[in-house]
């Protein structure tokens, strides 16, 4: 039997405001993501990429059409359920989002901390290795402040894949980086989730990047003009 | 091992992060919490200091006259109607109680003070007053009284005179007398100093006031009777002519009357309250600063998962730490004051265990009171808006 897609997206309609305020941003969007695949989502600002994003991560809520996220349908869902859902998903944000206060090792063990069955040495062991991944394994005990964008952005991927998601949506995770940086990033994330198989949603205006895709999907003026597959890495 | 939950160690790694800000918020509870552990403490011991010759006295039964409102004030009772009052089978003993002030003069300064005088036998004292009546025989002889070791400097270095074993010679009310006999009771709002004489050397000391005119009638009830009771009873047998009370009863109405003759509970009240919103305000700022400050992390945790009540506790927790890290200090402080108090204005000021809990619970409130204001911050949080 063929596993359910990650990502369902039907008819999709979503609109900012009320009455004559009401401004429409998605128009009957419809998006599937297989298990494993990297699909980029790329357009112009406006086209309604990051509202599409913030569906599918639960934190918006649906108005109009049908999504299913996981196996779990979102269009209609309670807060609580939203909350399950978005604990299922690694989000990769443009600004890496840590807390200062935290150090690299603190930021990603917070993420555990939501599982409450772990252990301490589990919760440890997960956190080194989550971090030793993103090569920062030299870094444990650094503030935010104490690091680079790049260094920044991988803490980033190292909490959001800490907590085994099983589909990582990023927005625009080569934003703030130089081109660089921004490379090895989106390799990394690219090669982790290779490895564990986890699909990726990734919006992103980066040019540079869209080789590591397996598909591209373009959006203009709220829907889906085009997708692109098979897009492999030229690398 | 248990770990603490993770919501209070983000709020310690969040406060303790920034030293300034957790300096100043605990600034703030030290300050609301010492203003308002000094200004109720005060404020007891002020009442403790005026009902404490009330305590002091170890007659089961009163009787006073009906205009009397304090025992520093009191109208005279007909010594006939105390007489009376043995009478009754229930009871054992009667001795009046006088009180005057007069002036003292400070032997080295030669400076008058105004002073206050108990008339009391010295056999058998209806009155607590450690050692008096020890020093009886001496006390009898013409113009020789006793002193409160705990007055006022401002009679001058009697107390270690007597200490000294000397006796000290001066002028109440302009007769010359010998300072012979000590006591220890102490002073209060109402007073600056105390004598103890006997009632013979009272008059001496009054020749105007006649001794047939008594200022509180000590009642000694039976071992086994209810004081209540037998104030009740006296009570309808003297008439309308006397009021009597138990001396619980007398104490009841002395805090009573001090309560609303003297403004204490709107003075240190209001003392409190301000050192309370001094707190509120302080915590408030630092919290609201830090949640706006925050926002778009708390968003992200959002986003990821957590709950808002996780972040609510988070909030919370951070009002707790200051909370303790600012009633330590402020307790330590408060307990100076009250030692300065002590010693400076012979007031006894003392910490209970119960004002403690109760301004410590107060402390507790008021930072989660302000943690509560900053948290409406909290739920503009939209986990939306990170993208």
């Amino acid at each position: 039997m063929q596993p359910e897609a990650p990502i369902v997206a039907r008819d999709l309609c979503f609109a900012f405001g009320e009455g004559e305020l009401r401004k429409q941003i998605l128009f009957n969007v419809c998006l599937v993501v297989e298990p494993g695949e990297i699909v980029l989502l790329t357009g112009p600002s406006g086209s309604g990429k990051t509202t599409l994003l913030t569906l599918i991560g639960g934190l918006r809520r649906v108005q109009d059409g049908e999504l299913r996220v996981l196996g779990q349908q979102l269009n209609g869902a309670s807060e609580p359920i939203l909350v399950k859902s978005r604990r299922r998903i690694g989000f990769i944000f443009q600004q890496h989002n840590l807390l200062p206060f935290l150090t690299a090792r603190q930021n990603v063990e917070l993420m555990l901390d939501m599982e409450r069955r772990l252990t301490r040495i589990d919760l440890a062991s997960r956190t080194v290795s989550a971090l030793e991944s993103v090569g920062l394994g030299d870094r444990f005990d650094f503030e935010p402040a104490q690091l680079s964008g790049g260094q920044r952005q991988r803490v980033a991927i190292a909490r959001a894949l800490v907590g085994d998601p099983e589909l990582i949506l990023a927005d625009e995770p080569t934003a703030a980086l130089d081109s660089k940086s921004g490379r090895s990033v989106v390799d990394l994330l690219k090669n982790l989730a290779r490895e564990r198989g986890v699909p990726i949603l990734m919006v992103t205006h980066d040019a540079r990047v869209l080789d590591v895709a397996d598909r591209v999907v373009s959006m203009e003026d709220g829907a889906i003009i085009e997708s692109a597959g098979d897009v492999e890495s030229a690398s | 091992m248990t770990r603490l939950p993770s919501s209070f160690r983000i709020g310690w790694l969040q406060v303790s992060h920034s030293k300034t800000k957790l300096l100043i918020a605990s600034s703030g509870v030290v300050v609301a919490v010492m203003l308002m552990l000094v200004q109720l403490g005060i404020r007891r011991g002020a009442i403790d200091s005026s009902i404490a010759i009330a305590k002091r006295l170890t007659a089961d039964v009163v009787i006073v006259s009906p205009r009397t409102k304090s025992v520093f004030k009191p109208s005279s009772i007909p010594r006939s109607v105390l007489q009376r009052a043995a009478a009754h089978p229930d009871v054992v003993r009667i001795q009046p109680l006088y009180f005057g002030t007069a002036v003292f003069r400070n032997p080295w300064s030669l400076q008058e003070f105004p002073i206050s005088v108990y008339g009391l036998d010295a056999d058998q004292p209806m009155m607590d007053l450690p050692g008096y009546e020890q020093q009886r025989s001496r006390l009898e002889l013409a113009d020789h009284l006793a002193f409160d070791l705990q007055s006022r400097p401002t009679f001058g270095p009697v107390a270690k005179e007597l200490l000294a074993g000397n006796e000290v010679v001066t002028e109440v009310n302009r007769r010359q007398v010998h300072v012979v006999g000590s006591v220890s009771v102490g002073v209060s709002i109402n007073t600056e100093g105390t004598l103890y004489v006997s009632p013979a050397n009272f008059n001496r000391l009054f020749p105007s006031r006649d001794l047939g005119a008594v200022d509180i009638g000590l009642v000694r009830a039976k071992r086994d009777s209810d004081p209540d009771r037998l104030a009740r009873e006296l009570s309808e047998f003297l008439g309308s002519e006397v009021r009597v009370i138990s001396q619980q009863g007398l104490v009841k109405a002395e805090e009573n009357y001090l309560r609303e003759t003297a403004p204490l509970d709107f003075i240190f009240g209001m003392g409190a309250v301000v050192g309370f919103f001094i707190g509120f305000v302080v915590v408030y700022q630092i919290l609201y600063t830090e949640v706006a400050n925050h926002l778009p992390h708390y968003a992200t945790l959002k986003a990821m998962g957590f709950k808002q009540s996780y972040l609510v506790r988070v909030v919370l927790s951070q009002a707790f730490i200051f909370s303790v890290i600012g009633f330590i200090p402020g307790f330590v402080l408060a307990l100076g004051i009250y030692n300065l108090a002590t010693t400076a204005i012979q007031m006894p000021v003392l910490m209970t265990l119960g004002r403690a809990t109760a301004v410590f619970v107060t402390t507790l409130l008021m930072c989660g009171l302000s943690a509560m204001m900053a948290i409406r911050r909290l739920s503009s949080a939209q986990p939306a808006d990170v993208f």
